[in-house]
């Protein structure tokens, strides 16, 4: 099965279709419709929900309505969304979503409200529906119902210390096998800091692991069947975990987002494979403002297929007050607001904001700025959404990739058993109604 | 008054009772029995990865039994249930022999000693978390100080489970402590007085009457702890979530990732249910316990 491609030439124009007649509708629309009401919003407590909710007086302000935050980290919000969705509850009426994780169960569940017609009819002048990123709203697209809008661009991207990399008579790297010679000469040239470091934790490995796999030219799943031990199955899980054991940090299979930022950032690890959004976290303090470099992860045989996501708002099927959670929606995910975002460092799902003039003064103020956008503008056009398995029990299928690749890391199987343990229990997934 | 007077005022003033309780009664009874009789119901059904819903009669507890994951994350969860209460119990009751004989001890050190217990398990898991990271944390400083080989810790399958149980006990030692203080100080000081007249070695009276004497104690500590123990959750869902592998994967943290990560509420409620039926064995086997060693 091929990747849910991202590239905008190869995404169809679904919103652009919705939104030809919305002009007729923006005349009339009125943002004190609903004054009065309260709108509860289940939030992931992450930077975007952080950088959004800055401005959350505005909203207030702008529509007399209330805003209830019901904030959590990600795994307890959705805890909170699958026992509020299980109930039929209306306590919820806008939520966060990872279409690239969850969209597929979610929108099979019913539990996405469907945007569509909102998007169609009950829009401002100025939101501009035509300017969010077509290809994620795409991937927002299940069955024809538009389920959620995005609020932000991400992915993961190569972080290198341009100094250590000098200092070793290195170039940036351009290809994996240049990622890992590297990692080899690191190793000897500055014994003091860890050479490579990714997601090693297993729930989280599918986010970094994907870009390697389809950078190498596997595929997930083939005639209907998992396909880890493909030989570019196996190539990717060899790689990714031979960087991990050779040139990780002690315990990397406890490493995620939280430990890599902290590691990159104390100026102990030369290469990090991590999230866009954590540029704001590993520049805390200014400590690596001048020297990192960033990059899309290197070419594989397939060239770069880098893995873009977004996160999306999007209205609970169960609000009582659907109207009222999309003006929320629709507040939120405006240029305007998106723009205030992205002066945060939340990078926008709007190339007109990624364009605006204040914004690029923001980024044209340091170096490393500028090659975060050079590499998202990468993931925007040629990125995959596929991380994980693409079925319904995505969430599930992401534990098997982590399992594997902790088996090779840990080195408790060779890598034919690893993968063929993996598709074993993925391929009953696979079939899994 | 007659005796039929009596019968009638005393039935009135039952029934004056039962009304009057009823409301309590039935606020009880529905906190706690709803959710038990709803998560049975629960383990009856299953639910499709779209989360369609659909009688299943046995075949959660049926598949549990041919479930590799349930057995592994069992035998995980007795592992670090005898291995965490062994250490609690012996660093407890020391703990509280010194407490008890250090009269002089400060008040403020004493709030010291037993102040981890009150500390949120999520917090200690955070801080323990920092202080063994293999790379960054304290603990590898202190051991490559001295000269020692580093560990991984928590990243390493072999000694998960020691780490963990390491960090319950440096948080709920004090605990049992308190209750066996408690236990120590209300001892009769006249067994004390007749071992010193019988001149009774500090090692004999502590073999031959303390420990005795302290055992129900002891054993109603073991019941409180075991009850938390057997559903460890907290610390190891912050440290590792399980990891590395599966290595500290108990059941506990296996049903929640069943229940709200893969969203087969059913087969969770069966693995709970099957969790809460453990504990309630291991109560039963201490309570038995308690009986055969009350004095």
């Amino acid at each position: 099965m091929k990747a849910r491609m991202l590239a905008t030439h190869v995404a169809l124009p679904v919103f652009a279709i919705a939104a030809a007649s919305a002009p007729a509708h923006a005349a009339d629309f009125d943002w004190m419709k609903f004054k009065g009401k309260t709108v509860t919003f289940l939030a992931n407590n992450n930077p975007v929900a952080q950088a959004l909710l800055t401005y959350k007086a505005d909203f207030e302000k702008l529509t007399g309505m209330t805003l209830k935050v019901d904030a959590y980290q990600e795994q307890q919000m959705r805890q909170r969304l699958v026992t509020v969705m299980n109930a039929n509850s209306d306590e919820v009426d806008v939520f966060m979503t990872l279409p690239s994780r969850e969209g597929e169960q979610f929108a099979a569940a019913g539990w996405y409200g469907d945007l569509t017609t909102m998007a169609r009819n009950e829009v401002a002048k100025d939101y501009d529906p035509n300017g969010l990123s077509q290809a994620l709203l795409k991937a927002a697209t299940f069955n024809g119902k538009l389920t959620s809008m995005p609020m932000n661009i991400e992915g993961p991207i190569f972080y290198y210390r341009t100094d250590i990399f000098k200092k070793c008579g290195l170039e940036a790297p351009k290809t994996i096998k240049d990622v890992e010679a590297a990692a080899e000469k690191i190793k000897t040239c500055d014994g003091a800091v860890t050479p490579f470091v990714s997601r090693g934790l297993k729930p989280a490995i599918a986010y970094t692991f994907s870009n390697m796999l389809h950078n190498i030219g596997g595929t997930y799943i083939a005639s209907g069947k998992s396909n880890l031990c493909s030989a570019k199955g196996k190539e990717a899980l060899d790689t990714y975990s031979r960087l991990m054991r050779d040139f990780g940090p002690p315990g990397v299979v406890n490493y995620s987002f939280q430990q890599i930022s902290a590691l990159y950032r104390s100026g102990r690890a030369a290469m990090a494979f991590e999230s866009s959004n954590e540029l704001r976290t590993v520049m805390e303090g200014g400590a690596r403002l001048k020297d990192t470099g960033l990059l899309p992860f290197p070419a594989g045989e397939a060239g770069q297929v880098p893995t873009t996501i977004g996160w999306g708002m999007a209205v609970s099927s169960h609000s009582k007050q659907p109207e009222a959670a999309w003006y929320f929606v629709q507040w939120a995910t405006s240029p305007e607001v998106q723009k205030k975002m992205a002066l945060q460092g939340i990078a926008p799902p709007r190339p007109s904001v990624a364009k605006d003039p204040e914004y690029r003064k923001w980024i044209d103020e340091e170096p490393v700025r500028k090659e975060w956008q050079a590499a998202l503008d990468v993931l925007a056009t040629k990125g995959s959404s596929e991380v994980g398995y693409p079925i319904v029990a995505n969430p599930e299928s992401r534990e098997f990739i982590g399992q594997a690749v902790q088996d090779l890391i840990l080195k408790q199987k060779p890598v034919e058993q690893a993968c063929a343990d993996a598709d074993k229990a993925l391929d009953a997934l696979i079939a899994r109604k | 008054m007659s005796d039929t007077a009596a019968t009638l005022t005393q039935d009135r003033q039952k029934l004056e009772m039962a009304a009057l309780s009823a409301p309590a009664v039935v606020f009880t009874v529905a906190m706690i029995a709803f959710p038990v009789v709803y998560t049975i119901w629960l383990g009856f059904q299953t639910f499709s990865s779209t989360g369609k819903q659909s009688f299943a009669g046995l075949a959660n507890y049926s598949k549990l039994i041919s479930d590799v994951e349930f057995w592994h994350g069992l035998w995980i969860t007795i592992a670090l249930f005898v291995l965490s209460l062994a250490l609690q119990l012996v660093f407890g009751v020391w703990l509280a022999l010194v407490l008890f004989h250090a009269k002089r001890l400060p008040g403020i050190v004493r709030s010291l000693f037993i102040s981890p217990f009150m500390m949120p398990p999520v917090v200690a898991g955070m801080m323990w978390l920092v202080i063994l990271d293999p790379s960054l944390g304290a603990a590898n400083y202190i051991l490559q100080s001295f000269g020692l080989p580093p560990s991984d810790w928590l990243a390493s399958p072999t000694w998960v489970i020691p780490t963990v149980a390491l960090i319950d006990s440096w948080q709920w030692t004090p605990y049992v402590a308190l209750i066996v203080l408690g236990g120590l100080q209300s001892l009769p000081p006249s067994v004390y007085e007749a071992a010193q007249i019988d001149g009774a070695s500090p090692f004999k009276t502590f073999h031959r009457i303390t420990l005795p004497l302290l055992l129900p104690t002891i054993v109603t500590a073991a019941i409180l702890r075991s009850v938390d123990l057997l559903r460890f959750f907290d610390i190891i869902y912050i440290t590792t979530q399980g990891g590395p592998g599966n290595a500290s994967n108990t059941l506990n943290i296996y049903g929640f990732r069943v229940g709200f990560e893969f969203f087969n509420i059913g087969y969770a409620s069966a693995l709970m249910l099957t969790l809460t039926a453990i504990v309630f064995g291991a109560v039963l086997a201490f309570n038995r316990l308690r009986g055969a060693v009350a004095w």
